[in-house]
């Protein structure tokens, strides 16, 4: 752990996390880490644990007895609490979230670019591919019922584009199949996805991957980032860490890794064949039975630290993704609409909706803006389903003032601005039929819960709240008073 | 060859017609190597017959029937079908029957 220079842009002194390790060391000393030394089987018992922590934001754990797997470890849910996330940017645990919003838009912008080096702690050991066995490792089978073991839950996936230096990183999940045979879901849609499709598919090549885990959080959230094509993704960890990430080669590859990961698994995508994969407890909090769509890898070599620790996101209803998809994607949704002219104040994505949700705040609302919001998020790919448009006046992190507004203001006939769409839709949304989810046709809702603009400030409704329909000597003599009158 | 076994399918009646189907299999042993996949092409039972492993189907969506098969695995397959990424993975099963 180190601290950020002091001529950086950032008022405050922040601690950057370099690996892991230094993470669990932090979140541990603010009490939102939890070792668990006595067995558990990694055969769903270990992840529902980690599952219950979720559903309660309960600390992370680190499981230091894992049956089958003598001298293993499994750490579960790095940051699947905005208490975490905070440590994660260095920030004191308690930071409220619109400060841990400001912060990634803050650091999203001063991009770092990485530093290679020539080796790293996870190159302790190789493993060569003709070696590999991939129930060596104590993969977790994460909810009953799902297709496999899933190795790709909390991980960071390397990819290159074959016609430029593009490198993508991204977090995608993955199976085991059998002894060296992964399978997984990089969304077709995904830049990983466009990549294949686009490059090597075409041409009948096998594609590189490497699947680091146990990487830097920050590293992590920069993989799971909604981030803009053609755009290097370990760029954007170097500006959120406010330093830059260090990278290692590849053993069978030209591909570089986070240097400090607990562990490296490489392969090579094949340009022509599948196998069975999912279905599996996702994000949005539901196994959806997306199954039957996706890629097929074989490990090319292991490399990992001599005790590493496995990371795992145990999946489902607020799991990591509630603060880091979120996080990254309302920031994403945020600038894309600044872009496209959108008069946009601000953007939330509650943790609560799966990530299927966003709360976007407009300085003039009405028809034409909602219909611009939902236009504008769905041009390429639509992960979000739902958005509710505010007025400025509302805050976007206050939920009750947003349900409020969603409730009243909202036209229940004129209020709705729908787009459908084919071939792009989110393949995870559970409203979806299985014929839409192979299609992966689907549509998204702009809810306008705004006053519109061609209406008379005389014949506007006044919100009845002490701020809107008071007087501002009333307001002030009521907070003056508030506390003495014993309330 | 194992005792117990799991399959996905999209259309379970495929597998009960009882000709030979090809299908990816879940071996269900205890210890280390649980779920670990087996591409096949085989005979699927319900009634279970004796002496042959235990199937039970999936849906997929994961719910697994409470009726219980057999298994007959009448050969053992390549680890991957054929078919570009992104493919439906039960056509490229079912295309693969028919070779």
């Amino acid at each position: 752990m180190r601290g950020v220079s002091p001529g950086h842009p950032d008022k405050e002194r922040h601690l950057v996390h370099d690996d892991l390790r230094s993470f669990l060391a932090a979140i541990q000393s603010t009490g939102d880490l939890v070792d668990i030394d006595d067995e558990v089987d990694w055969d769903q018992e270990l992840a529902g644990i980690g599952r219950l922590g979720c559903e309660r934001g309960a600390p992370a754990c680190r499981f230091n007895n894992v049956k089958d797997y003598p001298g293993w470890r499994i750490m579960c849910n790095p940051i699947a609490t905005w208490r975490r996330m905070a440590v994660a940017f260095g920030l004191p645990a308690d930071s409220p979230v619109p400060k841990l919003y400001e912060t990634y838009a803050a650091r999203e912008q001063q991009l770092v670019p990485p530093v290679k080096v020539k080796t790293g702690a996870c190159k302790e050991v190789v493993i060569p591919g003709d070696r590999v066995d991939l129930f060596d490792l104590p993969v977790p089978m994460v909810h009953e019922g799902d297709g496999g073991r899933y190795l790709g839950t909390w991980d960071l996936v390397v990819s290159q584009d074959l016609k430029s230096n593009w490198v993508n990183w991204g977090m995608y999940r993955f199976m085991v199949h059998n002894e060296r045979l992964l399978t997984g879901f990089p969304r077709p849609t995904s830049h990983l996805g466009k990549m294949l499709l686009d490059g090597y598919v075409p041409e009948g090549r096998p594609m590189p991957i490497a699947i680091a885990i146990g990487c830097d959080p920050l590293s992590h959230l920069a993989a799971a980032a909604t981030f803009r094509i053609a755009g290097n993704e370990a760029d954007l960890a170097g500006g959120l860490r406010q330093a830059p990430v260090e990278l290692v080669k590849c053993e069978t590859s030209e591909l570089y890794v986070p240097a400090s990961a607990e562990m490296v698994i490489e392969a090579e995508v094949y340009p022509d064949r599948v196998n069975q994969e999912g279905p599996y407890g996702e994000y949005p909090g539901y196994r959806s039975g997306e199954m039957g769509n996706a890629i097929c890898a074989r490990v090319t070599a292991i490399t990992h630290r001599r005790d590493p620790i496995l990371t795992l996101d145990t999946t489902g209803f607020m799991d990591s993704s509630a603060t880091s998809t979120s996080i990254s994607g309302a920031i994403a949704i945020q600038r894309r609409l600044e872009a496209n002219g959108v008069p946009v104040k601000a953007v939330y994505v509650p943790p609560e909706g799966g990530v299927h949700l966003a709360i976007v705040s407009v300085r003039k609302g009405g028809a034409e803006t909602a219909r611009k919001v939902i236009d504008v998020l769905t041009v390429r790919r639509a992960l979000i389903s739902k958005v509710i448009v505010v007025d400025v006046d509302v805050d976007v992190f206050n939920m009750a003032a947003v349900l409020h507004a969603f409730a009243t203001k909202c036209h229940p006939a004129r209020g709705m601005h729908v787009t459908s769409y084919v071939g792009r839709a989110n393949t995870l949304t559970p409203a979806y039929t299985q014929e839409e989810r192979v299609s992966r046709s689907g549509a998204s809702v702009a809810f306008d819960a705004t006053w519109p603009p061609d209406w008379a400030a005389d014949a506007t409704p006044v919100r009845a709240t002490l701020d809107s329909m008071y007087s501002p000597e009333i307001q002030r003599r009521v907070l003056e008073r508030w506390k003495a009158l014993g309330l | 060859m194992s005792n117990e076994y799991e399959t996905f399918a999209r259309d379970p009646q495929r597998l009960l017609s009882g000709r030979e189907v090809v299908l990816t299999l879940r071996d269900l042993t205890p210890g280390r190597r649980k779920y670990r996949g087996v591409s096949v092409r085989a005979v699927v039972s319900r009634p279970p017959r004796p002496g042959e492993p235990r199937l039970w189907i999936r849906s997929v969506v994961g719910n697994r029937d409470p009726q219980p098969c057999s298994v007959r695995i009448v050969e053992a397959l390549p680890e991957a079908f054929a078919a570009v990424p992104y493919s439906d993975f039960f056509q490229a099963m079912e295309r693969a029957e028919r070779r």
